[in-house]
């Protein structure tokens, strides 16, 4: 069954048309990737999924329901979609124990004790059991964007959003951002991850998008995408970042 | 939708407060059933006619004959130091019911204004520095001359100035304008024979060069078409005291015989003299304007904050009210803002609203409006990521707003909150313009009787300085206790 089903989609911010009609549908349990130059609408894409933008028109279908539509209860299906920002956007009023257990505790009724159960555990799991009281200010980027996967992952979400996790990172800390994405995809999340990493692509995903001008150019499985690119422009992005 | 609705029912309340305060602060000034009072503006810094005593009660010309009449005619008058513009001003807008204030009877001002029969017949003459050469009006040639706004010697300088080519300097209150002759800023002053006179008995060192020109009849004036059983008591008690002596009693008391008699003016000129002697009269402009301060800035706290926050609310309806009324208070120069509650509203809409009252809202709007401008500013000066995480995890606006985005702009804005206080604490002494009798207006008061302009303005200056050290020290503590 289909989680996200995208139909016909177009973004304009005044003139400048961003997504000039997009289609696009994501499975249960699937990872799929988005490439493309800088500016050819990926982001845009990504928030559309969980309608940080809103749609100039078409359809976006989260869990059989148009959240393009002005009537949807917006905030039930963002409980369901985790995101992770390029800059983390890790809220700089809390601790770590209390990024991770607002929105649990505001929006679901968990009690205080078991909030901060799920915070220490989903800390663990992102490997940094030791930062529960820390301040946010304290962190390295590479933890502050741990710390955000395991805020998002408290709601218990079914869809991860990622928009390049790790552009804002030193080289030395993507690696374990990257195992963390790594251990989830394993465990069965489905993920849509805007990426420069194209190293993270061939090895996780399983199925590549590239994006440019604002439409999917050419979709296909990392191997079709980074060994047999049929696309003009995609072989042409291809070389300049894989031989960068 | 919610959030709307709070933040509208917020307004409404803070309305209401301001309208139950109204009442409260008006009830006071109802009139009682036997013997009607009368509410009359003046000066209070305009001897011999009108000035406050030592023990700050208002005395004069004017006054005394003013009481003198109320008791022959069994009516009660509540004195309103307005300044002579403020008078005119409430008097036009029905603020209050008529003004005695050394006022001459001229046709202009009888388009607006009816007139007593005159009670007092007055010139205006030229005075000028004990050890200056001029003699004459010939000799103002290219130099400047000091006048006090709205006065006869106003006029008469303009009508004259042409002729004999001089500039004119003008003045709110007569200490200020004898103060700019004795410095030399200017060369001469135009004024009233028996104010003149009167001053420089007190000691004012200027000296009278002129004869007693354009000869004008004093009146006391309510509004054109209005109270006219005001103006009947007046007439009638003003030939009764005439008639029975009193008149003239009261007229020499403060031209002919010893004008100081019964004051201990002589032996109060050291500043601490000077401050022991009007202990109680300062420390109720101290209490004034402390309170004035304190209650305008819980009001325009709760304005800023309403008209702060639905700045930046997703609604560009609610924005763009926000926007609009952030640009006209803030535009508004305070002492515009402040007449135009205090008499300009009154003119329109019939009502009285006591200058306490109008004065906090003056503060509120004007100073409010600062306060929105640094909320609204404050708020999207958070990172706009903030609010995206916040709501990427499923948290409505108003939750996102409250715990994320509030509690990182408030940290943001306490500074500029303590800074709009202090400015606040200052403005209260544009008031002054609206006769609240805070420490400014007070500081005006005390001057005009006892000319010490340096020693009052010092002690008056300490005490501005002592309030906002203790606000500095509230704010201080209240950070401390609330751990932002
Ligand atoms: N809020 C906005 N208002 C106006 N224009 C915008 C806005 N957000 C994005 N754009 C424009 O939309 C286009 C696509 O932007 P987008 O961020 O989706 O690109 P991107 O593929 O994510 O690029 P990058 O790799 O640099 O992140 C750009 O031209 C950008 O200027
Ligand atoms: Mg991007």
């Amino acid at each position: 069954m289909s989680k996200i089903k995208v139909s016909n989609l177009y973004k304009q911010y005044g003139d400048n048309h961003v997504l000039k009609g997009v289609d696009l549908e994501i499975q249960d349990n699937e990872v799929v990737v988005i490439i493309g130059p800088s500016g050819s609408g990926k982001s845009t894409l990504l928030r559309t999924l969980n309608r940080l933008e809103e749609p100039t028109s078409g359809s976006v279908v989260v869990h059989g329901e148009d959240i393009a539509k002005k009537d949807v209860n917006i905030d039930k299906v963002r409980e369901q979609i985790g995101m992770v920002f390029q800059h983390f956007n890790l809220f700089n009023n809390l601790s770590v124990s209390d990024n991770i257990m607002l929105a649990p505790m505001e929006l679901k009724n968990v009690s205080k004790e078991d909030a901060s159960k799920l915070a220490k555990k989903l800390l663990k799991i992102v490997g940094l059991e030791n930062k529960f009281d820390a301040p946010i200010q304290s962190l390295s980027g590479g933890q502050k964007q741990r710390v955000a996967i395991a805020r998002a992952l408290a709601m218990h979400p079914d869809i991860m959003l990622f928009d390049e996790p790790t552009s804002a990172l030193d080289p030395e800390m993507v690696g374990d951002v990257l195992s963390v994405m790594k251990q989830l995809a394993k465990d069965g999340m489905t993920m849509v991850v805007v990426t420069h990493e194209m190293g993270f692509a061939k090895e996780v995903a399983d199925r590549v998008l590239f994006v440019d001008k604002g439409k999917v150019l050419e979709e296909g499985t990392p191997d079709e995408i980074f060994n047999h690119p049929k696309d003009l422009r995609l072989q042409e992005f291809l070389s300049k970042v894989l031989d960068a | 939708m919610k959030r709307r609705n709070l933040t509208i029912s917020a307004f409404i309340t803070a309305i209401c407060t301001l309208m139950i305060a109204l009442g409260v602060f008006m009830a006071p000034s109802k009139a009682n059933a036997d013997t009607k009072t009368y509410q009359i503006g003046t000066d209070v810094t305009f001897p011999p006619f009108e000035f406050a005593n030592n023990d700050n009660k208002y005395v004069g010309i004017d006054m005394d004959l003013l009481r003198a009449i109320a008791k022959n005619q069994d009516f009660k008058v509540n004195i309103k130091p307005l300044g002579f513009n403020g008078s005119v001003q409430a008097t036009q807008s029905g603020q209050i019911d008529g003004m005695i204030s050394g006022m001459n009877i001229t046709p202009e001002r009888k388009g607006t204004f009816d007139f007593s029969k005159p009670y007092y017949s007055s010139g205006v003459v030229m005075a000028v520095a004990p050890n200056s050469k001029i003699k004459s009006l010939n000799n103002l040639k290219g130099k400047t001359v000091a006048v006090k706004t709205g006065t006869a010697g106003a006029d008469y300088a303009n009508s004259i100035q042409k002729k004999y080519g001089f500039k004119v300097s003008t003045f709110d209150d007569s200490n200020n304008m004898y103060q700019d002759v004795m410095t030399g800023n200017s060369v001469a002053c135009f004024e009233d024979n028996p104010v003149m006179m009167y001053a420089i008995k007190q000691g004012t060192k200027l000296k009278i060069v002129t004869k007693p020109a354009n000869n004008g009849y004093y009146g006391f004036a309510v509004k054109k078409g209005q109270n006219k059983e005001l103006l009947h008591k007046f007439n009638v008690g003003l030939d009764n005291l005439k008639k029975n002596g009193e008149y003239q009693k009261i007229v020499d008391k403060y031209l002919k015989a010893n004008p100081n008699a019964g004051s201990s003016y002589a032996d109060n000129h050291s500043f601490f003299g000077i401050l022991k002697q009007n202990k109680s009269f300062l420390w109720n402009g101290f209490v004034q304007t402390l309170w004035l301060t304190i209650v305008s800035i819980f009001f325009a706290t709760i304005f800023g904050m309403i008209f702060g926050l639905m700045g930046v609310l997703p609604s560009k309806f609610l924005q763009g009210v926000s926007t609009t009324v952030i640009y006209i208070f803030r535009g508004l120069p305070l002492m515009v803002l402040a007449l135009f509650i205090y008499t300009g509203i009154p003119s329109l809409t019939g009502t009285k609203i006591p200058a306490f009252i109008a004065g906090v809202a003056t503060l509120m709007f004007n100073e409010g409006a600062y306060i929105a401008a640094f909320v609204k500013g404050g708020i999207q000066s958070v990172d706009k990521g903030q609010m995206e995480a916040a709501r990427s995890l499923g948290l409505p606006f108003g939750k996102s707003m409250r715990k994320i985005i509030l509690p990182q702009g408030i940290k943001i804005i306490i500074p500029s909150f303590v800074n709009q206080f202090i400015i606040t604490l200052k403005d209260t002494s544009i008031l002054s313009v609206i006769g609240i009798l805070e420490l400014t207006q007070t500081g005006k008061i005390i001057i005009a009787r006892n000319l010490e302009g340096f020693k009052v303005w010092t002690a008056i200056a300490i005490m501005y300085l002592l309030i906002i050290t203790l606000l500095t020290w509230l704010s201080n503590w209240g950070k401390r206790r609330t751990k932002i």
